[in-house]
């Protein structure tokens, strides 16, 4: 009768098979648990990694370290430090809408469309001369709003009724965007008084201006945007059944939280977000809608809200970082004729480097002999 | 009206190259259980490679295009080991990838100063006897050499993948990479293989687009039609020949936009210019429609494997 369970438990390691002699094998086991400061160290490892590699290819671009540091100390100046506060904005927004999105399981990637729209929207106030000028500043950040969340709403719908892919619906609606923007801005949008293809300057009213202290009022929009955000998803409802849906969306519908609206608003506020970028971008640093304004944002975007881990109120930080990244961006193209790709470089391994740290999180590495 | 067809459908394969070549290569990656978003950006390099190796050695589109096959599938090694090594979330995998090529391609040929210099190209084939036939001689027998050569490697993958061991493997490892491990056959293994074979036909399809169709680089130049590639994988089910037709149908639509244009038709030029992308949404529309039944999409798409994770 007692046969039975002393097989059950008989040693393992007879069944595995010898792989090589001579190396043994490699083998992973799954952690069940790491210590909240182990998870730390392994992600601000691969982080350090991510960065050096980008200091080698920069130094193999010919920006050796020392320039670079000195570039970076520079950028945290009281000038420069005004231009990465402005530049934080857009950011932020951006971040913010990404994070959005991704929090219930939405590969927003068509933020820098979004942003288009929302310019264009804005724009369109201004061209138009829509409202009296002390409310205009007001409608234009609604109007780009409306536009940014309009255009992710498109594809929205078509995920909800043909279950569209959102991740190449996005993006591909992101070079439609441009061509449109290329549309105005080579058609009727065009400045007659410099024939280039940007619209004529908006007016002083229409412009976001400094409150003070070297803060541009776009960062005013942008931190109350975190703050909004950071209490939708912290504290009120709406973020626990965000939560609730992207766990287990099934048991969400059973006991009777509302997916389908939920998921549509949150979405049309991740691209609320994306348009308010776009005029925060437009009304503050170009004060005119140009061809480029909205580059190199979407893995931005999506950068943020990967490594703030879809936190609002970390967004904010991560996103002033990546705003530092932007401007040393700027200043090696400017004066090293680095090309501002390499920004987007950087990021993207920054963003290998962290996601292979999930690996090392989850997994250990044992080598069997 | 007869010269407007004419030319438009001469065109058409030059255009449908780059898409039939890169959703190729992704429906291999694919049927491996690889969620491969990398197109758009290997086709970059792709290009770049195609481009520069043309440039520095004055010459020799075909060695460029060699090139071009070989740069993607060493790019394509840094996403094995992301996501059959590391097992990190393939699409954030695909994303860093795209993005980290569209960085670098930009970087490299900003700096070696690539950007709008004219290349050589590939001359036309003249197959002899039938290419004297007017209209159909123009159309199937005076194209490129990589234009037959795209048909050829879509026999030479139909076989591979559907009447060979190594094929049935990369399959079974797509559908069910656990049984598959059980079985003895190596996930890591069949996945790395199928990713930077994949991956070459995408550095082809890139290096047709800057060595052979448009014969100079300049910065982005693909210009989404990896994503196209990525979504025509989508409405063709994950097999190889309907890949061919849908991107026939694309073709059809990119050669068309400069010929409208030429005939004189007026149609704002940057509204044309979002054609191929809207017709993507389309076809993706339709695909979502229509009824789903008989998709031969991998059953672990998208899946890591790890042999010691209970599911």
């Amino acid at each position: 009768m007692h046969d039975l369970p002393r097989q059950a438990v008989s040693p393992p390691t007879v069944v595995s098979a010898p792989a090589s002699r001579h190396f043994g094998r490699i083998t992973l086991d799954v952690r069940q648990d790491l210590s909240q400061w182990k998870q730390a160290v392994f992600v601000g490892g691969s982080l350090i990694l991510g960065l050096a590699v980008s200091v080698a290819i920069l130094a193999v671009a010919g920006i050796s370290p020392v320039t670079l540091g000195t570039e970076l100390a520079d950028v945290l100046n009281a000038e420069s430090l005004r231009g990465v506060l402005v530049q934080a904005a857009p950011l932020i927004l951006v971040g913010l809408g990404a994070s959005l999105a991704f929090k219930i399981g939405f590969w927003n990637l068509g933020l820098e469309g979004q942003m288009i729209l929302g310019g264009i929207f804005a724009a369109a106030i201004s061209i138009y001369d829509i409202g009296p000028p002390s409310t205009r500043l007001l409608m234009m950040g609604s109007a780009a709003a409306v536009g940014g969340a309009l255009w992710v709403l498109l594809v929205a719908l078509l995920k909800i009724r043909f279950r569209v892919n959102e991740i190449i619906a996005t993006l591909l609606l992101n070079y439609v965007a441009m061509y449109f923007l290329f549309h105005l801005l080579y058609g009727a949008w065009q400045d007659a008084k410099t024939a280039f293809p940007q619209s004529s300057p908006f007016r002083p009213f229409e412009r976001l201006t400094d409150v003070g202290y070297g803060i541009n009022s776009g960062l005013i929009i942008a931190v109350a945007g975190v703050l909004v955000a950071g209490w939708l998803v912290h504290l009120s409802r709406i973020g626990f059944y965000a939560r609730f849906i992207s766990a287990n969306p099934r048991m969400a519908k059973i006991v009777g939280v509302p997916v389908q609206a939920m998921t549509v608003c949150i979405i049309a506020a991740s691209g609320a977000c994306a348009g308010l970028a776009g005029f925060v971008n437009v009304a503050s640093q170009e004060g005119r809608l140009t061809q480029s304004f909205a580059n190199g944002y979407v893995f931005s975007g999506v950068l943020i809200a990967f490594l703030s881990r879809n936190d609002p109120i970390v967004v904010a930080v991560v996103g002033f970082l990546i705003a530092m990244l932007f401007i040393t961006g700027q200043t090696l193209q400017v004066f090293y004729q680095i090309p501002f790709t390499m920004v987007q470089l950087i990021e993207a391994i920054i963003v290998m480097a962290v996601a292979s740290s999930e690996f090392f999180i989850r997994h250990r590495i044992r080598w069997i002999r | 009206m007869s010269d407007f067809l004419i030319n438009w459908i001469a065109n058409v394969p030059v255009t449908a190259v780059p898409y039939a070549l890169a959703a190729l290569g992704l429906i291999i990656s694919e049927r491996s259980g690889v969620l491969n978003l990398t197109a758009e950006g290997l086709m970059l390099i792709g290009a770049l490679a195609g481009a520069g190796s043309c440039l520095v050695l004055g010459g020799y589109p075909a060695v460029a295009l060699l090139v071009a096959m070989a740069a993607a599938s060493i790019v394509s090694l840094l996403f094995v080991f992301l996501v059959v090594v590391l097992r990190i979330n393939q699409v954030i995998a695909g994303l860093s990838i795209v993005f980290f090529c569209q960085g670098l391609t930009g970087l490299i040929g900003t700096l070696a100063k690539w950007q709008n210099r004219q290349l050589t190209g590939l001359g036309n084939l003249k197959i002899w006897p039938p290419s004297d036939i007017p209209v159909i001689g123009r159309i199937f027998f005076m194209q490129d050499p990589v234009v037959y050569l795209t048909i050829l490697i879509f026999f030479v993958v139909n076989f591979v993948l559907f009447r060979t061991m190594l094929g049935l493997r990369i399959r079974a490892v797509g559908e069910n990479p656990a049984a598959s491990d059980a079985a003895g056959v190596s996930v890591t293994l069949h996945r790395t293989l199928a990713i930077v074979v994949g991956s070459s036909l995408i550095g082809l399809a890139g290096g047709y687009i800057s060595v052979v169709s448009v014969k100079l680089w300049v910065t982005g130049m693909v210009g989404g039609r990896g994503w196209i590639a990525v979504a025509l994988v989508v409405f063709a089910r994950w097999a190889p020949w309907p890949a061919l037709w849908g991107a026939l149908l694309f073709g059809c639509i990119e050669a068309l936009i400069p010929h409208v244009a030429a005939a004189g038709i007026r149609v704002p030029q940057y509204l044309m210019l979002m054609a191929p992308y809207l017709a993507t949404i389309a076809v993706m529309i339709w695909v979502g429609a229509k009824d789903n039944r008989g998709s031969q999409e991998p059953g672990a798409l998208g899946q890591p494997h790890v042999r010691e994770e209970r599911r």
